[in-house]
């Protein structure tokens, strides 16, 4: 029993209230003030994890081995408060377009983190549980808090039900794993997984876990819900979900199948090369009719999850080194951080004007604003994978760590060969971003856009982080790779 | 003092010039030509103090850093210093410098002029990049680059549709010779291991049958780059074309330096040239100089009158290369340089004087009104026809000296042959542009070309009067022939005297082909020589039809084999292939979309779906 293990999260908690409550007290006018003190008490969280004196960097457990702190955790607690720190950026700039409670919607980024934050703990199904429902239920309230706007509420009912289903499908799967095995903590459980391999009761147990966070990552075939949620929520939130609960998702997915249980995952090679294949390829196919801006994000992200699935499939090829496979993820989804942030501010600042998310709002950008113009680019250019962005080098360890194990499964070359094809046809969407920006015909509006400090911090910070992990991947692989040492087996 | 920087300055100084002219003042005309002076001027000035410091051969003649390294592949960036590198970096930077600084006037009414000196120090940065190069891929790269400035300079007035057009052949034409070029690097390369010169040289002279069988194919290939830069037979076509660029291009690129590329390789390289490739070279060498020499006779636009002569010049130096002569080869390039570029620039201030007017036959009587010009240019005309003591006398009489030692007779004589039909055709020019009467109201009214202008003018007639002589056979002859025996200014300049037959038969030409010029051109108001020699007059008027050669044959089938290529990519490619599949993605992509129908029901059961389907696939066996 260590509780002081958790004095990150606790903060967080009392960061979250704190919020609520100063909501309460302070006049309307000076409320976006409080966006800007939550990103300055998270930055001070973040400083003291990597200074060392926050509680994530001291390793150990918590609550009978419920809750572990450990290099993975460690890398993704950063992953999130960065992420929470960014998205509080984008919403300050979105703001005024929330016609009540911002207070509340910044107080509600800070719960996610928390439950975010637990997810890269947990270490016990019921843990995992918890975690994701805080995640998933203040998601709930975060898509649909533009209330006067129908799209928004549509997508948050959207959310709620097909969420609601694949919760129901996980808890009924934890409770098969722990009538047929009796553990929920995830190191007991693979002390005795070896046992179970052959039952079917266990099996259908794990694979429903599976599909919840199938669910949450928008891997195929549980993708259905992402298009719609993204386009219908207010930006900051699917910036958010696009990496927060995505990257909650895969940690998850990573303790469950590599930590706990290796053994099965071992066997499940074929499924997740299969779910990986196919969830590139319909998130890319689907994205190249799409004309809405946030919906087109959407189904990249869809693909996206497909690439990180590739490093999933490579450990499970291997479950006793992860190094490659996980690295490869971990570095990935930092790139994807920075990208996702640096367009979804572009689309926040520049949709502010018009009513409409289409892509030929993008139109004559490079006239209208120059920086914004060169960041959508930049990150578009990244998504795609070219160098030196960030997006190329991930994309290039994912997929070294498949084509390693080509020799040992055929499967693993095909899967090369879809996710290739799967860069080349999002060539094709992300260029056509570019183009909008560049060389459309009929521009209507060439008013100049106005940055303010706030956006400017936020997407030279994103842009910083994009060309930094492109030019110089140490820093954060080495990180990256001492984290993934925690999956082998 | 060492100074074993300077290089890498001297290098990259017109490249830094270039650099801050594109991204900078491109608004600032005066400014960037400043600049453009300043890289290259500075350049000559640290050549002379390197040299003053070093002497032509410094003790630390290579130096190198390694560029990239694949695997067993190593690719060095590196510098070699030597009195055949440091010679043509005077040049360059000497006589470039100076062609620089007359640019400024001639350029001046010109509004791209930031434009031209950004393009004018890129070529300089590619052609100091050919001479130091210490490896062929360095070499080549530099080779492209001087490929790549030379269109930009030959198309500078590209809103002129034959400058685009003369742009295009020049490139075209040189990367033709440059693929056999890269072949022959290639085929050293495989066969050596390295592409270091020094290596190349030790490895060649440790086993001078270490090129085997291949020896001839790779020497020839190697020559092929020859070709195209030095413009020789049957590439030799785009260079009349190049004088539509701006005429202190004409003077630098197509005088002095970039032809001179192709020479100086081959001396460069000359340790990998065996005899049979040598035999060869020295064939196309005297063939081209008498083809050109014989056009340039019925020649009316005086830049023209000179490219076929340079033609012709080059043609001299190949041969004497292939003649196993390279000291008398690159003695001959330098002084062509100095008084080929003074022609140039003395042919630009004409057609400045004359508001661009290029046609001989409306000059005449430019002696009064141009005084300057005037006397530049005989000079230039004299020691280019090899009138003694001038700098080309000694020059040609060393390359007619080594034909005779070779015992190469028929070479020898058409090298006779062409010396007098270079002292016609120069001086028929002469005749007829500069003396007699004023034949058109431009040529009336024409005017003497400023200082800055006439300056550069005065220094390269200098050098052209005592270039035979001031000890730059003793350079080259360092490089090439180290137990010659170095001569004193005296002596040098009474040298032919003992090689009296091409002395005296190489003056003999020179005076047969000046009386014949003064009887024919003395006074006459129009060509008596179309109506003397008919036929042969209007083919050397029309080059022989080479062009026209080319267009029928190699041109028309490229265009048939172009227009094959084309429907395959047009059709079959593009329209079946490609279509076919971006078609196919374009509407799965579509098709896909309908599942996303926005309804929650319908959503709800496809994720059941989903999950039935994968419980099925993973437990259902």
């Amino acid at each position: 029993m260590n509780a002081s293990l958790m004095s990150l999260e606790i903060s967080v908690l009392a960061l979250g209230l704190l919020l609520m409550l100063a909501d309460l007290f302070m006049p309307v006018e000076r409320r976006p003030f409080l966006g800007f003190a939550a990103i300055a008490a998270l930055t001070a969280l973040l400083i003291a994890s990597f200074s060392g004196y926050g509680s994530c960097s001291i390793s150990g457990t918590a609550f009978n081995g419920m809750f572990v702190n450990d290099a993975l955790s460690l890398f993704f607690k950063r992953f999130f408060i960065i992420a929470a720190i960014l998205v509080l950026f984008v919403a300050v700039q979105f703001a005024d377009r929330i016609a009540v409670g911002i207070g509340e919607y910044y107080s509600l980024i800070v719960f996610a983190l928390a439950g975010m934050l637990f997810a890269a703990s947990a270490n016990n199904f019921a843990m995992l549980f918890v975690a994701i429902e805080l995640i998933t239920v203040t998601f709930y309230v975060l898509v649909s808090f533009q209330r006067g706007r129908i799209a928004s509420l549509e997508a948050g009912v959207k959310y709620l039900i097909l969420g609601a289903l694949s919760s129901s499908f996980m808890v009924y799967g934890i409770a098969l794993i722990w009538g047929t095995t009796g553990k929920l903590n995830f190191n007991e459980l693979a002390a005795v997984a070896n046992q179970y391999t052959g039952e079917k009761i266990f099996l259908l147990g794990v694979l429903l876990v599976v599909v919840g966070l199938g669910f949450k990552i928008a891997a195929f075939p549980f993708q259905i819900w992402a298009p719609d949620v993204y386009q219908g929520a207010p930006t900051p939130t699917t910036a958010f979900l696009a990496i927060g609960s995505k990257a909650a998702g895969f940690v998850l997915l990573l303790r469950v199948l590599f930590v706990a249980l290796p053994v099965v995952a071992a066997h499940w090679v074929n499924l997740l090369i299969v779910m990986s294949a196919i969830t590139i390829l319909y998130g890319n196919l689907c994205a190249i009719p799409q004309r809405n801006l946030k919906r087109l994000m959407g189904y990249s992200s869809i693909a996206h999850a497909g690439y990180l699935l590739l490093g999933v499939a490579a450990i499970a090829g291997n479950v006793h080194d992860a190094t490659a496979g996980g690295a490869a993820i971990l570095y990935y989804l930092a790139g994807y951080l920075f990208t996702v942030i640096a367009s979804f501010t572009v689309i926040t600042l520049v949709v502010r004007k018009s009513d409409t998310e289409d892509i030929s709002v993008l139109a004559g950008l490079y006239q209208r604003s120059p920086l914004l113009a060169a960041t959508m680019t930049v990150a578009m250019v990244s998504l795609a994978g070219i160098p030196p962005l960030a997006g190329f080098f991930g994309k290039f360890l994912l997929l070294k760590s498949v084509v390693a194990l080509g020799a040992v499964n055929q499967g693993y070359y095909c899967l090369v060969f879809t996710a290739l094809a799967g860069v080349v046809i999002s060539l094709y969407y992300y260029f056509g971003v570019v183009r909008a920006i560049y060389f459309s015909k009929d521009v209507t509006d060439l008013s100049p856009i106005a940055v303010s400090g706030s956006a400017k911090i936020c997407i030279w910070l994103s842009l910083a982080g994009i060309l930094w992990l492109g030019i110089f991947p140490n820093t954060v692989l080495n990180l990256a790779a001492e984290a993934a040492k925690v999956l082998s087996s | 003092m060492n100074y074993a920087n300077l290089p890498w300055i001297i290098l990259f100084l017109p490249l830094a010039a270039a650099t801050v002219i594109a991204l900078f003042t491109l608004g600032n005309r005066t400014l960037s030509a400043l600049l453009s002076i300043g890289a290259i001027v500075t350049g000559f000035i640290l050549t002379v103090a390197f040299i003053a410091g070093n002497g032509f051969h410094p003790a630390v003649s290579e130096t190198s850093a390694t560029w990239l390294s694949i695997g067993t592949l190593q690719a060095d960036f590196g510098l070699k210093l030597d009195a055949l590198s440091l010679m043509m970096l005077l040049i360059v930077t000497g006589v470039g410098g100076a062609i620089h600084i007359y640019s400024f006037g001639y350029m001046h009414e010109d509004r791209s002029m930031a434009r031209f000196f950004a393009f004018l120090s890129l070529f300089t940065f590619s052609m100091l990049g050919i001479v130091l190069a210490n490896n062929f891929l360095q070499m080549f790269i530099f080779w492209e680059l001087v490929g790549v400035s030379s269109y930009l300079l030959i198309g500078f007035w590209f809103e002129k549709p034959s400058a685009g057009d003369a742009a295009k052949k020049a490139f075209i034409t040189n990367r033709l010779g440059d693929f056999g070029f890269m072949l022959g690097i290639l085929l050293v390369w495989g066969l050596l291991g390295s592409l270091n010169f020094g290596e190349l040289a030790a490895a060649m002279k440790a086993n001078p049958a270490a090129l085997g069988t291949a020896a001839t194919a790779a020497g020839l290939l190697v020559f092929c780059g020859a070709v195209g830069k030095s413009a020789q037979f049957p590439l030799h076509v785009w260079l009349a074309d190049a004088m539509e660029g701006p005429t202190p291009v004409s003077a630098l690129i197509h005088a002095a330096t970039m032809v001179a590329a192709g020479v100086y390789m081959l001396c460069r390289i000359f340790f990998l040239l065996n005899a049979d490739a040598l035999h060869v070279i020295s064939y196309v060498g005297g063939f081209t100089a008498l083809l050109a020499a014989l056009i340039a006779v019925q020649q009316n636009d005086i830049k023209r009158i000179l490219a076929y002569s340079t033609l012709s010049q080059l043609g001299y130096m190949v041969m004497s290369v292939g003649l196993s002569g390279e000291t008398p080869a690159m003695f001959h390039l330098t002084t062509h340089a100095f008084f080929k570029a003074l022609l140039f620039l003395g042919a630009g201030s004409v057609i400045h004087g004359l508001h661009e007017e290029q046609d001989i036959w409306k000059m005449g009587g430019l002696k009064k009104h141009m005084p300057i010009t005037f006397w530049t240019f005989i000079i230039g005309t004299l020691a280019l026809s090899g009138v003694p003591p001038f700098a080309g006398f000694y020059s040609k009489d060393s390359i007619l000296g080594q034909a005779l030692a070779q015992h190469d007779y028929l070479l020898f004589g058409v090298a006779v042959f062409v010396a007098g039909l270079t002292t016609f055709y120069m001086f028929r020019l002469f005749f007829v542009a500069f003396l007699g009467e004023p034949r058109t109201e431009k040529a009336k009214h024409a005017h003497e070309s400023p200082a800055v202008m006439t300056g550069p003018l005065v220094v390269l007639s200098v050098l052209a009067v005592v270039g035979g002589f001031i000890g730059i056979t003793t350079i080259y002859n360092s490089q090439f022939t180290p137990d010659a025996e170095k001569l004193t200014v005296a002596q040098q300049l009474l040298e032919p005297l003992h090689n009296i037959v091409p002395m005296l038969l190489g003056i003999g030409a020179v005076a047969v082909g000046l009386f014949a010029a003064y009887t024919l051109y003395g006074r006459t108001e129009s060509d008596p020589l179309p109506a003397k020699l008919g036929g042969l007059a209007t083919a050397m008027k029309n080059r022989f039809y080479f062009d026209e050669l080319y267009e029928a044959t190699f041109i028309r089938l490229h265009d048939g084999l172009a227009a094959v290529a084309d429907f395959i990519d047009r059709w079959l490619v593009e329209g079946l292939c490609i279509g076919f599949i971006r078609g196919g993605t374009d509407l799965s992509g579509r098709t896909l979309r309908l599942l996303q129908t926005g309804n929650l029901q319908t959503y709800a059961f496809l994720f059941t779906l989903g999950v039935a389907v994968v419980l099925y696939l993973m437990l259902g066996k």
